[in-house]
């Protein structure tokens, strides 16, 4: 499951923290798509990978270049390509976070609540230790709570 | 805050197939709604008008590195278009758009935050086929 962060301080030493997914993802994680990034690309921008710096867009069925995937699928991959990273979550809509919360592995940082609408178990992390919440309720109390 | 739009409550371009038409109710729209709808492809239609009309100031992740207080703070009957809001847009920057009365504000992201927003500011982006022409429009929140 993932893991979310809700203080930077938090963020574990030497694991490195990237706000602009966007360029993250055209520097980085564009070379290293594979056909495991066709099933969140469909999912969430509702576009076919056609090859690796290609999709099909879902307007107009047109071919764009890579970098014009919606910066919350941008995010998704960046956390499935770097799961050693932490990445801001404040650019994802409900469908590219309801992808995120099914990853097995990945870090996430948002100061203030980012919960789907139909979430799976996440692993929280404060400095005061790790627990595992699978309630929507409990999750948003956790992200509101000072601790 | 202004309720009324102040520069504009209508706005339109066309970008080869596509067409941009927006209604505005409020001085504030706040754009939300799940990745991948176009927000940031309207965005960028929005932007090209900055060319020819200079009513339009767009801001992104672009300027992630300026001071987008100063910015706000020298533009006057602008509509200002901010993309990656999340991002770009502090508490302190968020208080004064939320006092400023002289622009008009579309922002583009999920968090109303400190904007002093209601439902009535919240918004997302529909769009529909028309013959060849996609047209992106705006509707409120649910």
């Amino acid at each position: 499951m993932i893991t979310i962060l809700k203080n930077k301080k938090d963020i574990p030493q030497g694991k490195k923290y990237i706000e602009l997914n966007d360029i993250f993802f055209n520097q980085n994680t564009a070379g290293k798509l594979d056909d495991r990034a066709a099933q969140f690309i469909e999912k969430i921008d509702n576009s076919k990978l056609l090859s690796k710096y290609k999709i099909r867009s879902r307007f107009d069925d047109i071919t764009l270049n890579i970098d014009q995937l919606s910066t919350g699928c941008k995010t998704v991959l960046n956390v499935f390509y770097y799961p050693d990273k932490v990445f801001c979550l404040k650019e994802c809509g409900n469908n590219a976070l309801e992808v995120l919360y099914g990853f097995e592995k990945g870090f996430v940082y948002s100061e203030y609540a980012m919960i789907p609408f139909e979430m799976d178990p996440v692993e929280v992390q404060t400095l005061g230790g790790k627990k595992v919440i699978d309630d929507y309720e409990e999750l948003k109390e956790w992200w509101e709570n000072e601790d | 805050m202004k309720i009324r739009p102040v520069v504009m409550k209508h706005f339109a371009t066309v970008h080869t197939s596509f067409v941009v038409d927006f209604i505005f109710t409020n001085n504030i729209t706040i754009l939300m709604g799940d990745s991948g709808s176009g927000k940031t492809a309207a965005f960028s239609f929005i932007r090209e008008c900055m060319a020819m009309n200079s009513k339009i100031l767009c801001l992104d992740y672009f300027d992630y590195q300026k001071s987008i207080k100063e910015i706000l703070s020298q533009a006057n009957e602008k509509l200002i278009v901010i993309d990656n809001a999340d991002i770009l847009l502090n508490d302190d920057i968020r208080k004064y758009i939320s006092q400023d009365d002289k622009n008009q504000y579309l922002i583009i992201g999920r968090n109303p935050k400190n904007l002093f927003a209601t439902k009535e500011n919240l918004f997302e982006l529909v769009s529909e086929k028309v013959g060849e022409q996609t047209v992106f429009r705006i509707e409120p929140y649910i």
